[in-house]
């Protein structure tokens, strides 16, 4: 009886003991995930900062874009332009740069801003995405991050408003922000930002002004509980000493609700909102020139005296004449909307954001739209 | 071990059997450690991992065929079992032991094998099975009171001579000595009393080397051998499954004689051994140091030993294996089949190590898997598994002389890969390769083994300097920071194989110029009177043979 008591014993202490090592060392490797993961990120950002010092030997993309510098290199500069930034968002740049490099080339110019987006998580693509807007930086661009609020992909473990049973997190989410829910993500991400140590347009929680489009929108929160959380999302970064973040706010030019939404002077450094064109590619849409776009928000929000730039600019083919509505369109900046100071260029050739079907809004490839497009983009 | 002519390395030794809450312990790292490959798996068969199909399946097969090798091992920590003392003999056994001579063997090794094996206490007869033609192994036979056997043209090289004189002697109980091993006085002390057991068909016991200091090579090869003849063989034993491999086994001449003979071929104690367990017979296997002898000193010898066993293991894994499979157990089956699987880590290896170059010449990947993600499921899984690997050296048949990580055997493990694939593609194409003893002295010179590793190198270097270039010259600059990660990620990947290919580049320089000794004749038995107790008797000549 003793050995079958001592047997019985040694197995379950076995048993729980192996369960008990386990966890630890599941605890520990969760725990040691993160620092982890920015030694890592670091190490890579680190790689291709050496890698970029050892290749002076080839002609650079930054050489022909030196004007440039003294622009980027201080936010003053650019919050005071006197020029009109050209830039573009290409939708396959996950291994290279090559298509807005591709774009340039058909559109013989250099483009000063380059838009990427990154959305709001714990995951580990969801942190400041420091390699690309070094690499951004490098080949003599400024980085312009849309970052958008999307609550659901934070670890319930750490991020209570995740935990708290919601059936949707995103239901009063700009309230949690503002209360703070967020700040140990946002500070992560100011605190990445800072090292990247370069001017970078910042803008978060874009067409907040659209109730059908994201879930920061008016369907989920109040107006007031936008401003409050935008006015703490910037606090947080000054907090930190991230000011190299230079923040634009950016409606939607179709609500004309937008001073609702209107964080104030001092918390917004651009104004910014969408030009884009869908045609006549669904019933709710119809072939729209850019001024009858953007008028009504261009005559209100220019009143604000801050730059403004079109932060998605373009057109899709469908229902009438593309090449038209490009020059147009910068014809129309060039004499109607001088507050206008950049324009990013939509180019996405596989755009899965709005219909049921992908969008095709690139003209690499559109050599009408490119000779209509050479002549006015070179007019500055 | 500073010498080997230090007296403690001439003493006897036996593994203590682990009580129940070492075991325990062990049970309890073994718990963790299927739960960190539970968890392993479930994060590695992830749909979104998988890059290019084929390649994954590939590089999952590589990854899990050493995780299932290495729950086996685990499992049969578990089963481990000491066998006790003997009791003693419940009657009087005839004893013999046979030791084999070849041509080029080196004489005085002879007259230091069979002056111990004089000492032994247990009365018995050596039979010195001689080939070489040559009169003075005679005299030394004859000198050390062995009986002289000369046995000219038997197929089967060591075997074949083993089988003929079985039939011109008539011991129950018969030792096979590989001629490099010194028994102590104590051999049959510490193995006959199992044989009380009349279904027990063999006694392997530990094989131990006392020329390690010697080189690198040599280092890393015993290095590579203590966990097996440590706890692997004692938990092989305790499900019925030890194998007898190489020198040092003590058969009952009834099982010898169930199977037809020893077997035959490159592997041939191992064909021997499940021949035996085939016809039902029990083995034992004693984790204890009753005899020491040598381990190839030269990178060349060594790699030839290892091609010889890696033909002959397979031969047991494609011949053997079948006609044995109905006379085995589960746990019979599931151990030959695992070793007679251990050279295909020749071909995996090579495997792993083209993936990288793949990459960064054609840009195949096999999977998409996040760095951190996979440090995080795998670390916990190598943490138990170095934890286990450790702890059960408590069970070596010498802790204080064989603990450690053992990563010279690691090296030298690697740079024998081609050795092992080369034995694999001949047994799959039925190639044979001759029988020869390994090299008891060191063989100086640059051996031609290590041409693969310079190959492996020139490749690695060659690789690494096109990489600069086409990052320097050709790739875009908008390519450049993004793809560094990946493309240096897979140039590091490809630098561990490199690196891997440093112990045997050594061993192999060392080798080039290695003084080639005769460790045996440094050792003078009687300075071990201690340790090896004084003969009681010598047993005098058979003269019907002579």
């Amino acid at each position: 009886m003793k050995t079958v008591v001592i047997r019985f014993t040694a197995v379950i202490t076995a048993v729980i003991l192996g369960i008990v090592f386990f966890l630890a060392m599941v605890y520990l490797g969760n725990k040691s995930k993160g620092p982890f993961e920015d030694i890592l990120s670091g190490v890579d950002a680190g790689i291709a900062r050496t890698e970029n010092q050892m290749l002076n030997t080839r002609q650079r993309r930054s050489a022909a874009l030196e004007w440039f510098n003294a622009y980027r290199n201080n936010k003053l500069y650019i919050n005071t332009i006197d020029t009109l930034l050209l830039g573009a968002y290409d939708d396959a740049t996950q291994e290279s740069y090559e298509n807005i490099i591709q774009l340039e080339d058909s559109l013989k110019t250099k483009l000063p801003v380059v838009s990427i987006y990154t959305a709001w998580g714990s995951k580990k693509d969801q942190v400041f995405p420091l390699l690309r807007a070094q690499a951004l930086y490098d080949l003599g661009s400024i980085p312009m991050i849309t970052w958008e609020p999307w609550l659901n992909d934070f670890d319930p473990l750490y991020f209570v408003h995740n935990n708290s049973g919601n059936a949707d997190v995103n239901k009063g989410g700009l309230k949690a922000i503002a209360e703070g829910k967020y700040d140990a993500y946002i500070d992560k991400w100011a605190v990445d930002a800072k090292k990247f140590g370069m001017p970078f347009f910042l803008r978060w929680g874009h067409e907040m002004n659209d109730p059908y489009r994201y879930p920061w929108g008016e369907q989920n929160n109040l107006p007031e509980d936008y401003i409050n959380a935008w006015r703490h999302v910037v606090n947080r970064f000054r907090a930190v000493g991230a000011d190299n973040a230079i923040w634009i706010w950016s409606p939607h030019p179709a609500y004309a609700t937008y001073a609702q939404f209107y964080p104030g002077h001092e918390f917004v450094d651009w104004i910014g909102f969408t030009g884009l064109n869908y045609g006549t590619v669904a019933t709710w849409s119809q072939w729209w020139a850019f001024p009858d776009i953007i008028n009504n928000a261009y005559n209100e929000l220019s009143l604000y005296g801050k730059p403004i730039m079109v932060a998605e600019f373009g057109s899709l083919a469908v229902g009438g004449k593309r090449k038209t509505w490009f020059k147009e369109a910068f014809e129309s900046i060039y004499s109607k909307y001088p507050a206008i100071k950049a324009v990013v260029f939509f180019h996405a050739a596989n755009d899965n954001s709005i219909s049921y079907k992908a969008l095709d809004w690139s003209f690499k490839q559109d050599t009408a739209v490119l000779s209509a497009l050479r002549p006015v983009i070179q007019k500055k | 071990m500073k010498s080997f002519l230090d007296p403690t390395v001439w003493k006897s030794r036996r593994v203590q059997p682990p009580n129940v809450w070492s075991k325990a312990l062990l049970a309890a790292l073994v718990v963790a450690g299927c739960l960190s490959i539970a968890r392993f798996f479930n994060w590695w068969f992830r749909e979104e991992h998988i890059a290019s199909l084929a390649l994954f399946i590939v590089l999952s097969g590589i990854m899990w065929w050493g995780v299932f090798r290495m729950v086996m091992l685990w499992i049969s920590y578990l089963g481990m079992k000491v066998p006790p003392k003997p009791p003693a003999l419940k009657r009087n056994l005839s004893v013999a032991i046979f030791t084999t001579s070849s041509p080029g063997e080196p004489l005085s090794m002879f007259d230091k094998t069979l002056e111990a094996c004089a000492r032994i206490s247990y009365p018995h007869t050596t039979y010195l099975l001689d080939d070489t033609m040559d009169p003075r192994y005679k005299e030394v036979a004859q000198k050390h009171g062995a009986v002289w056997l000369e046995l000219v043209g038997y197929q089967g090289a060591k075997a074949g001579k083993i089988n003929e004189a079985l039939k011109k002697t008539t011991e129950e109980i018969i030792l096979v000595l590989d001629p490099d091993h010194i028994p102590f006085d104590n051999f049959f002390d510490e193995v006959l009393g199992y044989f009380n057991d009349e279904k027990l068909g063999y006694v392997q016991v530990a094989q131990a080397y006392y020329n390690q200091p010697l080189s690198f090579t040599a280092k890393a090869a015993a290095e590579q051998t203590y966990g097996f003849y440590g706890p692997t063989q004692i938990g092989m034993n305790g499900y019925n499954c030890a194998v007898a491999i190489g020198a040092n086994c003590t058969f009952r001449r009834k099982a010898l004689e169930s199977i037809g003979g020893h077997g035959i071929g490159l592997a041939e104690d191992m064909i021997t051994a499940i021949r035996i367990h085939g016809k039902g017979w029990k083995s034992i296997y004693a984790p204890v140091i009753v005899s020491r002898g040598l381990v190839p000193e030269d990178l060349g010898s060594f790699c030839k030993q290892q091609l010889k066993w890696s033909r002959g293991v397979h031969e047991v894994l494609f011949a053997e294996l079948p006609n044995q499979w109905k006379g085995l157990s589960a746990w019979q089956r599931l151990s030959y089949f695992t070793i007679g699987t251990y050279y295909i880590s020749g071909f995996t290896m090579l495997l792993f190590m083209i993936f990288p170059y793949l990459f960064l010449f054609f840009g195949f990947l096999p999977a998409n898997m996040d760095f951190i993600d996979f440090a995080v499921h795998w670390l916990p899984m190598a943490f138990f598994a170095i934890t286990i690997y450790l702890f059960v050296q408590q069970w070596l048949c010498h802790p204080k002389m064989e603990r450690g990580l053992h990563w010279r055997g690691m090296f030298l493990k690697f740079a024998c890969w081609p050795v092992f694939f080369k034995g694999f593609i001949l047994s799959i194409l039925n190639k044979d390769i001759p029988y020869i003893p390994t090299e008891k002295k060191a063989v100086r010179g640059l051996t031609r083994f290590a041409r693969p590793l310079f190959l492996h190198q020139a490749v690695f270097i060659l690789t690494v300097f096109l990489v600069v270039i086409q990052r320097i010259y050709f790739t875009h600059e908008a390519r450049l920071a993004l793809s560094s990660g990946e493309i240096w990620g897979m140039v590091l990947f490809a630098t561990i194989g490199f690196v891997m290919t440093f112990g045997g580049t050594y061993a192999a320089i060392e080798s080039k110029n290695i003084r080639s000794r005769e460790p045996w004749n440094e050792i003078d038995l009687d300075a071990y009177a201690d340790q090896v107790k004084k003969p009681v008797s010598i047993h005098p000549i058979k003269e019907k043979f002579l």
